[in-house]
């Protein structure tokens, strides 16, 4: 950031500053307050949920162990997370190798398939449902990790977005490593992984947020209950639970801990990964 | 710190932004609404019957057929009732279904007590989050995936009958002499088709108008007498808005299950007129639906006239089935009255006893027949009904028979009725308790039976329409009511969702 900028921002004049906040504080109200009714909600007890929604006049914790256990979210929240584990290793692995190999190798047809894998991109997920639903049945995947899992392994938007930071690595530095008698594997893990931490990082944070906020695919292959995710569960909340609003709020909040937690964790490097590759360098 | 405390709001904001995009609408459930456009619609005679006359016989009946077509048992899969083996290692079988947790757990405890009668079966219930899902994840399946016995609400009859995946109950009836004489004559009925009984009725519900029986009194109108015709609806309505006990009479919405379609087939039983050509598609296969004639024209432009004069509220389409029940519940713009499924009965009783709704308690709460055509106070049997998946093995079959039975017992059904609302499938069921007892002390329970009770059995239009792609039929009906709610033309948006309708059965009937 340079002086400039940093003089604008702490020393705003006048009316353009009131006006500035004044905004911000409008959009962050618009932002926040499903937030603040959801929590409002969450910790009322049943019958005060519906007087006076917005005020939290009355308090109790009973309504978050309440979803927890009948809302059974444990085994849920279990499910999604070995799900979006698995889903967000497997598409880091899969995109930086392929990355890799459409940025700096040279082979016949190279342009033409990166082409292809980026086409994929187009194809929503809702147009091969049905299809791979019938797939994963003839497996006998349904009700397992394996169905929820496979079809996500690999995903051609971390592929094009290691890719084009791959390609700003300096051709220099890849020549040396050959000089030195370094093989491609090596100089991938010792020089171009490290180098481009912050992008990986930001691509296994989208794979994860993906992967957990899951609803469709995980509803249609699973009809054991054991076997649902996080989304499937609240969904059944609040279909079965219309008399408890507040236990399904509850549940909501409860579902999002794990991406709070995520998200605070990895915030920096989504920033900078994001950025990564705004400013030519 | 206070960087860090801005960081966690954002935080849960984005991911309860997150959270909340997860649990949209099934897509297949989208993906069934549009109309297919790869049929060319089959040519719409303008309906010509001069106006008031509104009997059946006035409606073009070019492609009515009217001789009843019946499919012989024997080139169905048969039903393999002695197959259950009567010692060794339980049977185990799977069961599919959509109910709410309320209604679940006492499924759940009836299923209890069935493994503790006996030692043959052990059944594993299988809650698929809903209807739409059961059906959904059903037929996407491969029959090796599939349960060996899955609940389907009524519409669903002939795609499932069509679909060569279900043992019909009919076979397993007559194969173990099944005495069927205490049933509900109507309920029964309403899930045969060409002569074949394809499922076991099991939960059967039907609409009924709640009303808040203090808005009643405030606009000194007799509780114990709700609205049976249109016409009283509207002086009620009236009575209610000029007194200033409510802001409306009525709240109605076009959901697909709901105001947009289910009432409709609902409407037109009153009205003894039937909603497909073939009686109702039980005589023959139904080729087209005949709800844009001049009765259905009439009766719409009856709702909308109460909307418009500010009787009546529309509540939109209604997605889980409380936001019209709610409306008798709002603060400030409240309906007095609603029309809902009599499933819901138990579950709103329960909400208003649980303190939930702070203006209204469950004795407010007052319940009668769905106004409609004539006052005629019968109902279409709604709910969901049991079917025996087919190639699951005999062993398999022969215990979900043995567990159908169970379901259906005079003794089961009092319990499951009493818990839930439902109406019992066989009449025996009043005969017992718990259910004799509630619906000696609590009548509002009793109206759902008594409507259900009313319809005769042997009137296709009081069995409603069996029609293969009724689900898709409702979806377009509902865009229809919807419009018409809002104000649009009825005759022309009745009559461009009978052309999507008619072109969506060709379709059907073409494939199957």
């Amino acid at each position: 950031m340079t002086s400039d900028a940093t003089t604008t921002y702490d020393s705003p004049s006048g009316w353009r500053a009131v006006g500035r906040y004044g905004l911000l504080v409008v959009v962050s109200a618009m932002v926040l307050f499903p937030v603040y009714t959801t929590v409002v909600a969450a910790l009322k007890p049943g019958n005060k949920v519906l007087e006076n929604p917005l005020i939290p006049d009355a308090f109790t914790l009973e309504v978050l162990g309440d979803a927890w256990t009948e809302g059974r979210l444990g085994r849920f929240l279990l499910n999604s997370l070995i799900v979006a584990v698995i889903i967000t290793v497997a598409q880091v692995v899969t995109a930086v190798l392929s990355a890799y190999a459409f940025a700096l190798l040279q082979f016949p047809g190279r342009t033409v398939l990166f082409v292809v894998f980026l086409a994929t991109l187009l194809v929503p997920i809702e147009a091969t449902l049905v299809v791979n639903r019938r797939t994963v049945d003839s497996l006998g995947w349904l009700n397992s990790y394996a169905g929820l899992t496979v079809p996500f392994l690999a995903a051609a938007f971390g592929t094009f977005l290691m890719r084009q930071v791959f390609l700003t690595l300096p051709r220099d530095l890849r020549d040396a490593a050959a000089i030195d008698g370094v093989g491609h594997l090596g100089f991938l893990r010792h020089v171009a992984v490290p180098l481009v931490r912050p992008t990986i990082g930001a691509m296994a944070l989208f794979g994860f947020l993906g992967a957990f906020s899951q609803y469709l695919w995980p509803n249609l292959i699973t009809t054991e209950t054991d076997m649902y995710t996080v989304q499937s569960g609240l969904r059944q909340l609040s279909e079965s639970r219309l008399d408890q609003p507040n236990l399904v709020m509850a549940g909501v909040i409860i579902a999002a801990v794990p991406i709070a937690v995520v998200l605070l964790i990895f915030q920096r490097q989504l920033v900078r990964g994001l950025t990564a590759g705004g400013v030519k360098g | 710190m206070r960087l860090v405390r801005r960081r966690v709001a954002v935080g849960l904001g984005g991911c309860l932004l997150v959270a909340a995009c997860g649990s949209g609408r099934s897509i297949l459930d989208a993906g069934n609404e549009p109309v297919p456009t790869t049929t060319s619609p089959p040519s719409t005679t303008p309906v010509t019957a001069p106006p008031g006359q509104t009997l059946p016989s006035t409606i073009p009946t070019t492609t009515v057929v009217q001789t009843t077509t019946t499919t012989p048992l024997d080139s169905l899969p048969p039903c393999p009732v002695d197959a259950l083996p009567t010692e060794g290692e339980p049977v185990q079988i799977t069961f599919w279904h959509g109910f709410g947790t309320e209604i679940e757990q006492t499924l759940l405890a009836l299923t209890e007590e069935y493994h503790a009668s006996q030692d043959a079966v052990r059944v594993t219930l299988q809650n698929q989050g809903g209807y739409r899902q059961t059906i959904d994840k059903f037929f996407q399946s491969g029959q090796d995936s599939r349960p060996q016995l899955v609940s389907m609400p009524e519409y669903m009859l002939q795609q499932t009958a069509d679909s060569s995946t279900v043992i019909p109950v009919g076979a397993c009836i007559e194969a173990s002499d099944y005495d069927t004489a205490a049933f509900l004559p109507g309920v029964l009925e309403a899930y045969r088709t060409s002569g074949v009984q394809w499922a076991m009725p099991f939960n059967v519900s039907d609409p009924v108008l709640y009303y808040n029986r203090r808005t009643f009194e405030a606009a000194g109108l007799d509780p114990d007498d709700p609205p049976l015709s249109i016409e009283e609806l509207r002086a009620t309505s009236q009575a209610i808005v000029d007194s200033g006990a409510a802001r409306y009479g009525i709240a109605f919405d076009s959901g697909v299950d709901s105001g947009g379609g289910w009432f409709l087939e609902q409407w037109f039983a009153k009205a003894g007129e039937l909603y497909a050509d073939n009686g109702n598609g039980r005589l023959g296969r139904a080729t087209r639906v005949l709800y844009s004639g001049p009765s259905g024209v009439e009766l719409l432009s009856a709702v909308q006239s109460l909307i418009a004069d500010g009787l009546a509220v529309y509540v939109g389409d209604n997605p889980n089935g409380q936001d019209a029940l709610l409306k008798l519940a709002d603060p400030v713009n409240a309906a007095a009255m609603t029309i809902s499924s009599s499933g819901a009965l138990g579950t709103v009783i329960n909400v208003l006893d649980g303190g939930l709704i702070p203006n209204i308690t469950s004795a407010d709460l007052g319940i009668g027949p769905m106004p409609g055509p004539d006052g005629n106070p019968l109902a279409l049997v709604g709910g969901a009904s049991l079917y025996i998946v087919a190639e699951k093995g005999d062993a398999e079959a022969a215990a979900a028979w043995d567990y159908v039975q169970y379901l259906v017992d005079a003794q089961v059904q009092s319990k499951w009725a009493a818990a839930t609302g439902y109406v019992p499938v066989r009449e025996d069921a009043t005969e017992v308790d718990p259910l004799r007892a509630l619906y000696a002390t609590d009548p509002r329970f009793l109206v759902a039976y008594d409507t259900v009770r009313a319809a005769p059995p042997n009137d296709p239009s009081a069995l409603g329409p069996v029609v293969g792609p009724l689900r898709e039929v409702r979806s377009a009906t509902a865009g229809a009511v919807a419009a018409i709610f809002a104000g649009a033309d009825v005759a022309t948006s009745l009559a461009a969702a009978a052309q999507q309708s008619d072109a969506l059965i060709t379709d059907y009937n073409a494939r199957n």
